[in-house]
């Protein structure tokens, strides 16, 4: 009896625990500009293209200021409720990986490169990043703080909550201070665009993009015939995402007999298992349903946490 | 007997009179006529510092009225940002963003604003409720200031499911 009642509890814990599922994770970072006007950066080879991109490492390392920042703002979305992920904490991950190829090389030559900030993303899987540019200037013997808050969805991009504004004039000098002054007022403003996101996301699923292609040595591309209907494989792709997105949401952009582009592709927040879900791990179903259903291999290609990219024809 | 029956009488007429008074008082509540602004000063974290102006036709009521408007206020108005010199007050949205809530919820905001009712705990008169009078033809506009705690507000509205919190989306 003691056993069945025991086997009873841990039964509903699982369950409770299976029912919550998680929540969408924010991560505060230097915005480019500051990381720029501040000599933060670093350049690295996209494709033979000189890129310039923040070298948060640097920067938190270099500036105490900003780490204190940081914390300020990691502190008050806490204190509303809103996980978060910490910079540093992400990059000592990312270091701790083995090296990663800026550039990934597929059989026939065509290139996906990520940069180090799509790294990142992919280390940290914030779902939203909050990027931070403030400035001090003086006003007579007093300071002032200006400030910008963009909220960012880490798989598209898109801007999905803004805030900014000036804190008052003081004599201090803590920066932490000052910033926590000015942002307080707008917080709210900004914590509610980032919740209509939030219920947007849980509605509608999360939005990624979905590019096919096809290798060369593929016959026939997307227009192979499928089945003896005459199904085209295109055809049972754009049917498998019809199946596989939340209340059946993309758009399909573009569509060849060499790829097709999927955007504002709905995908849902987590699986049954209520394990988040990403760009890849929603395309590697897809990969496995070709070479299951249909025996043809493929390869998946990331950019980021929203980007996919499916190879058809080998691995 | 017959001073018995008049006292009974008179406590009764008495009686009628008052609960008609608060009757009016309440329906003056709910018609919310009042206007909110930024009050310049500093409100403690997790609080919002306004100034509302409240009509009525004695100074009295819409002194009584201006805690229950400027929840209502912050609640389903918002306010403006005030700009004015070196002083910057941020405008803010209404805690409650889809305006037809307060009539799917009309039962627990009736009791929510009812006097002396759960309201009443996230408002405080600032310097002793000092007030602004304005005539406005046969009515009187008081201006009173007062420190909302929408941080415990925002929670308790939480808490009984009137806005969605982190926890209820996901």
């Amino acid at each position: 009896m003691k056993k069945f009642i025991l086997s009873l509890g841990l039964a509903i814990l699982c369950l409770t625990a299976m029912g919550q599922a998680k929540k969408p994770t924010l991560m505060v970072v230097p915005s480019d500009n500051w990381c720029k006007q501040n000599n933060y950066v670093q350049v690295y080879d996209n494709q033979g293209k000189t890129t310039t991109v923040p070298d948060y490492k640097v920067a938190l390392q270099s500036d105490p200021d900003l780490q204190m920042a940081i914390s300020k703002i990691e502190e008050m979305m806490v204190e509303r409720g809103f996980p978060l992920k910490n910079l540093e904490a992400a990059l000592k991950s990312l270091e701790g990986q083995s090296a990663e190829d800026a550039m990934l090389t597929g059989k026939d030559g065509s290139e996906v490169s990520e940069s180090p900030i799509d790294k990142l993303k992919k280390t940290a899987k914030a779902d939203i990043i909050i990027q931070l540019t403030y400035t001090v200037k003086s006003v007579g013997p007093k300071k002032q703080i200006d400030f910008i808050l963009r909220g960012l969805d880490a798989y598209t991009d898109k801007a999905i909550a803004n805030a900014s504004g000036s804190g008052p004039q003081s004599f201090g000098t803590n920066i932490a201070i000052m910033l926590q002054e000015a942002v307080l007022s707008y917080l709210d403003q900004f914590n509610s665009q980032l919740m209509a996101h939030f219920e947007d996301l849980a509605a509608n699923g999360r939005e990624i993009i979905l590019r096919i292609k096809v290798w060369d040595s593929f016959d026939d591309g997307l227009e192979r015939e499928m089945g003896d209907d005459g199904t085209e494989l295109s055809e049972v792709i754009e049917q498998w995402v019809s199946e596989h997105t939340v209340a059946g949401r993309f758009n399909t952009t573009d569509a060849t007999e060499n790829m097709m582009l999927f955007e504002q592709v709905r995908i849902p927040l987590y699986n049954e298992k209520g394990r988040a879900i990403d760009a890849r791990a929603w395309a590697n179903e897809l990969k496995k349903y070709l070479k299951n259903t249909y025996q043809i291999e493929s390869k998946i290609m990331m950019q980021g946490l929203g980007q996919a990219q499916l190879v058809i024809g080998g691995k | 007997m017959k001073k018995i029956a008049l006292f009974l009488c008179a406590v009764m007429l008495f009686g009628t009179v008052f609960a008609q008074s608060k009757k009016k008082m309440d329906k003056e509540t709910m018609e919310w006529r009042y206007e909110i602004e930024p009050a310049v000063g500093q409100g403690a974290q997790g609080t919002y510092l306004v100034k509302v102006w409240s009509y009525a036709k004695k100074a009295d009521k819409a002194t009584a009225q201006a805690p229950k408007n400027a929840v209502h206020g912050i609640l389903f108005k918002g306010y403006a940002a005030y700009n004015s010199g070196n002083v910057r007050i941020a405008g803010q949205k209404p805690l409650v963003t889809d305006p037809a809530i307060e009539t799917q919820n009309e039962d627990f905001f009736n009791d929510f604003f009812a006097d002396g009712g759960p309201y009443s705990k996230f408002v405080t008169l600032v310097g002793n409720g000092a007030t602004d009078i304005i005539k406005v033809g046969k009515e009187v506009k008081v201006g009173v200031v007062v420190s909302v705690q929408k941080d415990a507000l925002r929670k308790y509205l939480e808490d009984a499911k009137i806005i969605k919190s982190m926890n209820s989306i996901f």
